[in-house]
């Protein structure tokens, strides 16, 4: 039947089939190249102010604010980075650039040193993340696998504290910290990092639990393990990949979180990487652009590094595993 | 075989006959009580803490509580035309922003879903403004939107969306909110782009297909199938963004310090220049509760009018 079909088909009708296939690809070739080009603009303007901020701290001070506005790279300096590294002093930095005294003066080498704040941040991302990690697992895994009274309840009660709005929570911690001398701790601010991101862990890490069979659960334990067993044994080496996707995506809210770090902390020694850099503001009677910058790319560019690896869970991570990427 | 036919009926039968002892593995209240004190120190100690204080005003000359009874309520919902106004904004904000964000997340994630060049490498670079830090985020476009040397001011001021007498940041503040507005957008779209992508990902493709062979032209697949299809992952991103959105406090605080004239100021903002700046911290309290219950009705409302599970 087909070939009979095909056999009637003749050399015109062959060759004007070649004629629109061919004129079919050239259409979707140049939707593509539209679609290509309509997208990178967009990615462009979305990237844009990320690249015009780290720019700005590669860049002299006479380049910075020029109408109209330049995007080059013009006598690429490290003045700034010298500065937010503790290299060199805020002032010889701006004798350098400005070429004159500029009233500024004061601050010395380590009024702007970023390293040690980074060093700070890092720890408290870095040990609230391990507190809520050890919490999280165990309460995920509890709300994953058994079945028990209120368990909607529980589920929903973690996931309100995730809609806490943070000014409504920062005043009572506040005089609750004052009054148990954990105002202005380095402890202190862990520990308001770990009830953030505890929400967030344990949903996602529910939502990580659930996607291995139960069956395991109960094979290990009608091989002889306990429950516990079965959880640490068997169960945790399965979500293994979520727990550190889980971690990773902690360590980037913790690290950027700003309202708890700024009212919780008053020595400089204690605040963290965002909370410095709105301290540059305005820090003389003027606001820094220059160091500013340096130290707000500081701090994004190991999350851009971190947010590689996790990119497939994000979407996971910030709806608490409701859609899976 | 029978010793594993023996070993499942042992275990179905302690499943049914729930003898449980206490100090066991089994026991859920081991697994949950960490996490419960935890939770419990960020959401049910402040509210009952707010809802306390709320009946006192702090006396910052005498370092004492005073009892004013129902004072601080009475006069945040009689006497308070700076709460009315930090509440309209808050309100206009979210709107504004949960609009503009859904239509140009759907709109974006359409064109990435449409298969262009390099569109792994666009997603990736699309995810940087949402993992930047917000309070480096408003920096940058305090930078972008200067009234003299900000690249968008310079832009809109060539293009005469705006004039110079009335920048995005300063002036009057007649564009202070959408100055505010920008930073969230850029941040946060991103967020609707990728969850919609995720969405139009596990689409299934022959429904699509089937659509396409009945003649349905590009518009009515995307009304008609993929929209619809959509509706699921869209209610929860709407979710997240609207709690979120109403909380809005890093921006304001870094950009415009809720001014000028108050007009950018959100409740969220109001309740910290009352508990911070001006140390009322029985009426910070009070907003506090107000805030809280804001956050958590919505959340609950939308909850229960999308059946959204977890």
């Amino acid at each position: 039947m087909t070939a009979t079909t095909f056999t009637n088909i003749t050399n015109e009708q062959r060759q004007a089939n070649r004629e629109y296939q061919r004129r079919q690809h050239r259409r979707k070739f140049v939707e593509k190249i539209l679609v290509t080009l309509l997208t990178l603009v967009i990615v462009v303007v979305f990237v844009f102010p990320i690249f015009y901020w780290a720019r700005l701290s590669i860049t002299p001070y006479k380049y910075v604010f020029t109408i109209p506005p330049r995007f080059d790279f013009p006598a690429t300096t490290t003045a700034w980075w010298n500065v937010v590294m503790g290299q060199k002093s805020y002032s010889d930095v701006m004798l350098e650039q400005v070429g004159g005294n500029t009233g500024v003066g004061g601050a010395g080498t380590s009024g702007y040193d970023i390293r040690p704040r980074i060093v700070n941040s890092v720890s408290i991302a870095g040990l609230s993340t391990l507190v809520v990690m050890i919490v999280a697992t165990f309460t995920a895994y509890a709300l994953s696998r058994f079945d028990m009274r209120f368990k909607q309840n529980i589920v929903f009660f973690v996931l309100s504290t995730r809609f806490m709005p943070g000014v409504a929570v920062v005043l009572p911690l506040y005089l609750m910290y004052r009054e148990i001398g954990l105002y202005d701790t380095r402890f202190g601010l862990i520990l308001a990092h770990v009830v953030i991101n505890l929400p967030i862990a344990v949903l996602l890490l529910k939502s990580f639990f659930d996607d291995v069979p139960r069956d395991l659960d109960d094979a290990a334990m009608v091989d002889g393990c306990t429950r516990f067993g079965a959880f640490w044994r068997i169960i945790v080496r399965y979500v293994a990949p979520g727990l550190a996707a889980a971690a990773v995506l902690c360590f980037i809210f913790s690290w950027n979180e700003f309202l708890f770090s700024l009212y919780l902390t008053r020595t400089p020694e204690l605040q963290t990487v965002p909370v410095t850099i709105r301290t540059y503001d305005a820090s003389a009677g003027t606001t820094e652009w220059g160091l500013m910058s340096a130290a707000g790319t500081a701090a994004v560019i190991p999350v851009f590094i971190f947010v590689l690896f996790v990119q497939r869970y994000l979407i996971r991570g910030l709806t608490l595993g409701a859609v899976r990427g | 075989m029978a010793n594993r036919i023996a070993a499942q009926s042992e275990l179905s039968l302690k499943g049914n006959q729930k003898r449980r002892h206490f100090w066991s593995s089994e026991n859920p209240v081991f697994w949950l009580a960490p996490a419960v004190v935890f939770l419990f120190l960020y959401s049910i100690f402040p509210l009952l803490f707010n809802l306390y204080r709320s009946l006192y005003e702090f006396s910052s000359s005498k370092k004492v509580w005073v009892f004013v009874e129902l004072r601080n309520w009475i006069k945040l919902f009689t006497d308070d035309s700076r709460f009315i106004n930090a509440l309209g904004i808050t309100l206009q904000y979210v709107a504004i922003a949960l609009v503009v964000e859904l239509l140009l997340g759907l709109l974006i994630a359409l064109l990435l879903d449409s298969k262009p060049w390099a569109s792994g490498l666009m997603q990736t670079l699309i995810i940087l403004p949402m993992v930047t830090a917000p309070a480096v985020a408003g920096l940058m476009f305090r930078l972008l939107e200067h009234s003299e040397f900000g690249v968008l001011s310079i832009l809109a001021y060539s293009t005469g969306i705006l004039i110079k007498d009335e920048p995005l940041m300063g002036g009057t503040g007649k564009y202070a909110l959408v100055s505010v507005l920008i930073v969230d957008i850029w941040q946060w779209t991103p967020f609707f782009i990728l969850i919609i992508l995720a969405g139009l990902k596990g689409m299934p493709l022959e429904v699509l297909e089937a659509a396409e062979v009945d003649g349905a032209n590009w518009f009515q697949r995307l009304t008609r199938i993929k929209i619809p299809l959509l509706f699921g992952v869209i209610t929860v991103a709407i979710l997240f963004r609207l709690v979120d959105l109403f909380k809005v406090f890093d921006y304001i605080a870094i950009m415009t310090a809720g001014g000028p004239a108050l007009r950018s100021e959100s409740v969220s903002y109001y309740s910290f220049v009352n508990t911070f700046a001006q140390v009322k911290w029985g009426y910070g309290a009070t907003i506090g509760v107000v805030i809280m219950a804001m956050a958590w009705l919505s959340a609950w409302v939308y909850q229960k009018v999308f059946h959204l599970k977890w």
